[in-house]
């Protein structure tokens, strides 16, 4: 299936980018857009204004996907969530730490001119490693050594 | 201050109706956190960066989703006045956030060691966010700053007579 959203990806497009091809659309093809009008028909947008996967009802974009593909039954990705909340949207609804780290880390990431293909083959990785991280951190109760 | 005639804004043209008064609120709120320019009723901007820009396309979202209208625009003002007014604004609220934080800071220095501790946390995350909302590097930030890293250095050397 093709995805399409905005080009210049930060924190909740690429955290959205990592859960569609993880645990959505293993095939996921990403496309970029400057906005909904110039969107491909075939592609499903996300993070972007008035696409339905976007921030509503003060969620980021990628709680909204995680609602509306049913994973919100892992704790470890609604944890990712409140990362990804703070980290794009810091408006302290949650206690996430991490959060301020991130951004400054894919914004970085973002100003060495990586393009967007490169960003996302990064982040992918990151998101992998946090996902393992809360994960095991949920399982035996303490942070993973 | 900082600020060109050459310096690009992102303009919110908003109207939200007055009742129910929640999610005016909230907005509100919401743009006071990012620290906006107010040049009328229903108009704010900020310097334009990718993330400024998003920042107000995700408030526009808002509003149209709580039925009311919002425009985005990207602007230059043809006489550099009017930014400066917008800026001094914008840089006369964040020096207010940031002298009230330095009083803090000081008032915390006669508290005992453990409500001073946390108070260096509080004010740490503050000054943080005060700064976030700071394009046109107030001055004020740098007393602010000095005033919660010396509460934070507070009774970790012992004092000569």
């Amino acid at each position: 299936m093709k995805w399409a959203t905005r080009p210049g990806v930060h924190v909740d497009r690429a955290a959205c980018t990592w859960l569609i091809r993880r645990f959505i659309d293993p095939n996921a093809e990403f496309v970029f857009a400057a906005d909904i009008e110039a969107v491909p028909a075939d592609a499903t947008p996300f993070d972007m204004r008035g696409a339905a996967l976007g921030h509503h009802e003060g969620r980021c974009s990628f709680e909204t996907a995680l609602t509306a593909y049913d994973l919100t039954a892992d704790p470890a990705l609604e944890e990712i969530g409140r990362i990804v909340h703070e980290a794009d949207l810091a408006d302290d609804r949650y206690d996430a730490p991490v959060a301020a780290g991130l951004d400054v880390l894919i914004r970085g990431l973002t100003l060495t001119g990586s393009s967007d293909y490169d960003t996302l083959a990064i982040t992918h990785k990151l998101f992998d490693g946090l996902y393992e991280h809360r994960r095991r951190q949920l399982i035996t109760g303490r942070p993973p050594a | 201050m900082g600020v060109s005639q050459a310096q690009d804004w992102v303009l919110l043209a908003y109207k939200l109706p007055r009742i129910p008064s929640t999610p005016r609120s909230a907005v509100w709120r919401k743009l006071k956190r990012l620290g906006v320019g107010w040049i009328s009723d229903g108009l704010v901007a900020l310097p334009a960066d990718p993330r400024t820009r998003e920042q107000l396309e995700w408030i526009a979202e808002e509003i149209t989703d709580n039925g009311g209208e919002a425009a985005l625009w990207l602007g230059r003002p043809l006489e550099a006045s009017a930014a400066v007014a917008v800026a001094e604004r914008m840089n006369a609220a964040v020096a207010a956030e940031y002298d009230g934080l330095a009083a803090e800071a000081d008032a915390a220095s006669a508290a005992d060691p453990s409500a001073r501790r946390r108070a260096v946390i509080r004010l740490r995350r503050e000054l943080h966010r005060i700064q976030g909302r700071d394009f046109f590097a107030c001055p004020a930030g740098e007393a602010a700053r000095r005033a919660v890293e010396h509460l934070a250095a507070t009774g970790t050397v012992p004092v000569r007579p």
